[in-house]
């Protein structure tokens, strides 16, 4: 096995004047592996994917990315958020390239690199169009294609699809997939929907009250199709991961 | 009525003219209190055609000009930099408060004194009054940037300044060009009232000049002047304000 890439070990946060949110937690991730972490609401769920971002910094424990410390966020992770977050005031295509474009000015390859990633998402007509004209599957796909731009090792995802109805979440998560399997990206993504995470992951972490209390590992084959939903083998890796879910506090 | 409100209200403005010019000669109002609409057209046409009335629009237009780009410069300047630092609008707010409690029409006396009689304390006034509504709106636009794009700009390594003018600014320009509405008519009413009292020249002088005169139906006339003025300021900024919050909204 591959020496892990993302290392996350006994960290711990708490916000002030609150109980801890993330409590002793280890986790690592190899190249090119899909988690998913998985837990209900209020769990510490986002909290642990910020702190893996760089966005919070751990009271207790250590965060570090490809052997060094994360101390502070940058463009090497790429992050999409709940909500696309993009910028209302520019085009799809000055949205997508807005990582470069904050760092120095976009050259024709970075141009030519959004276009490629945006045609992947299926968006080549929508390149001058402003967010507010796309649909909210639209909209995630262009948070995504932003968050590949750079060619981040890890991408991180906070419950990207969540707003979604069930046909687009499906679709995008199969262009998620195969975009991340083509680059050898590492994806910690989290989610509240289980078949979701099994669908997505080589692994899936279940976080109850700030600890991860399971490990479960998904052996499905890859690449995964939409049949693969309907397999007995997927009910039954559901059927343990919600078994799981209910199980805290008892394991 | 619903299907053509825009004609609806000139067919009544139109009623209203003509039950005013009625009035007038059913009662023989004196022109002195109350003109009938055709003399007052007649005054302005004249006005217009002689000449009179160019330099007091013209100066007018350069005190609400100047007081504007002022007051709006200095308050969209302030209000990003109350903004952007807690220590300093703890400071300061009190006394930015504290200076638009005082009625600062009653201020024009105290600029005369200091800065002469003319264009100068009409524009100060002017940009005092202007200054407010835009100070407020780029405070509040600036601040209600939600939290997960300034986290998006964290983690892409944007600096404050990027922050500032790549991301709050631009959030917050729908804020901003709302208090730049409001600080259009305020800024009209500003340089108006200034001359009332600290100048010889200007429509807010000229209505002055024919109260002395007893001359009514240019009183009038310059109010109906004042009024196309601030219309068509209003609908410039309206204008404005559609083309570059175009992309803000959904249906274009």
């Amino acid at each position: 096995m591959a020496a892990p890439f993302l290392d996350m070990q006994q960290v711990s946060y708490t916000f002030p004047g609150w109980p801890p949110v993330v409590q002793g937690v280890d986790w690592d991730i190899a190249p090119g592996e899909f988690h998913c972490l998985v837990g209900r609401s209020g769990c510490g769920k986002t909290t642990l994917l910020k702190l893996a971002a760089g966005l919070l910094q751990p009271d207790a424990g250590t965060v570090s990315l490809q052997g060094q410390a994360v101390r502070a966020p940058g463009p090497g992770t790429g992050f999409v958020f709940q909500q696309p977050t993009l910028l209302d005031w520019l085009t799809v295509l000055d949205n997508v390239l807005l990582p470069v474009t904050l760092q120095r000015t976009p050259t024709d390859a970075d141009r030519a690199r959004a276009e490629q990633l945006l045609a992947q998402m299926g968006l080549s007509a929508y390149l001058r169009h402003h967010p507010r004209q796309l649909s909210g599957g639209q909209q995630s796909r262009v948070a995504i294609a932003r968050a590949l731009l750079l060619d981040p090792p890890i991408l991180l995802m906070d419950e990207p699809f969540a707003a979604l109805d069930a046909i687009t979440r499906e679709e995008l998560q199969d262009e998620l997939q195969a975009m991340c399997r083509a680059r050898g990206t590492s994806v910690f993504f989290v989610t509240h929907d289980i078949a979701e995470a099994v669908y997505l992951a080589d692994r899936v972490a279940v976080m109850d009250a700030g600890r991860i209390r399971h490990d479960i590992r998904v052996e499905l084959p890859r690449p995964r199709g939409r049949d693969l939903r309907y397999g007995a083998d997927f009910n039954a890796i559901c059927a343990e991961l919600r078994h799981a879910m209910d199980g805290e506090g008892v394991a | 009525m619903t299907k053509y409100p825009r004609l609806f209200a000139f067919a009544l403005l139109i009623i209203l003219l003509l039950a005013w010019e009625w009035a007038v000669s059913a009662f023989r109002f004196s022109p002195l209190v109350l003109p009938a609409p055709s003399v007052i057209g007649a005054a302005l046409l004249r006005g217009l055609q002689t000449g009179y009335l160019w330099p007091h629009i013209a100066q007018t237009l350069l005190e609400l000009g100047l007081g504007l780009a002022l007051g709006v410069a200095l308050g969209f300047a302030g209000g990003v930099l109350l903004g952007e630092s807690p220590t300093l609008r703890r400071v300061l707010m009190p006394y930015v408060v504290t200076s638009q409690v005082i009625p600062k029409l009653a201020l024009v006396p105290l600029f005369i004194v200091w800065f002469g009689f003319g264009t100068v304390p009409t524009v100060v006034i002017t940009a005092l009054i202007c200054f407010f509504p835009l100070l407020e709106n780029t405070l509040t636009g600036i601040a209600q940037v939600d939290a997960a794009r300034l986290e998006l700009f964290r983690m892409l390594g944007a600096t404050r300044w990027q922050t500032l003018w790549r991301l709050k600014v631009p959030a917050g320009l729908p804020a901003i060009l709302a208090g730049l509405r409001v600080a259009v008519v305020l800024a009209l009413v500003g340089a108006v009232v200034g001359e009332f009292i600290g100048a010889s020249k200007g429509l807010g002088a000229l209505i002055i000049a024919a109260q002395g005169s007893m001359d009514t139906p240019l009183m009038f006339a310059v109010l109906l002047l004042i009024t196309v003025i601030g219309l068509l300021l209003y609908e410039a900024t309206l204008w404005l304000e559609r083309r570059l919050l175009q992309p803000y909204s959904s249906n274009l």
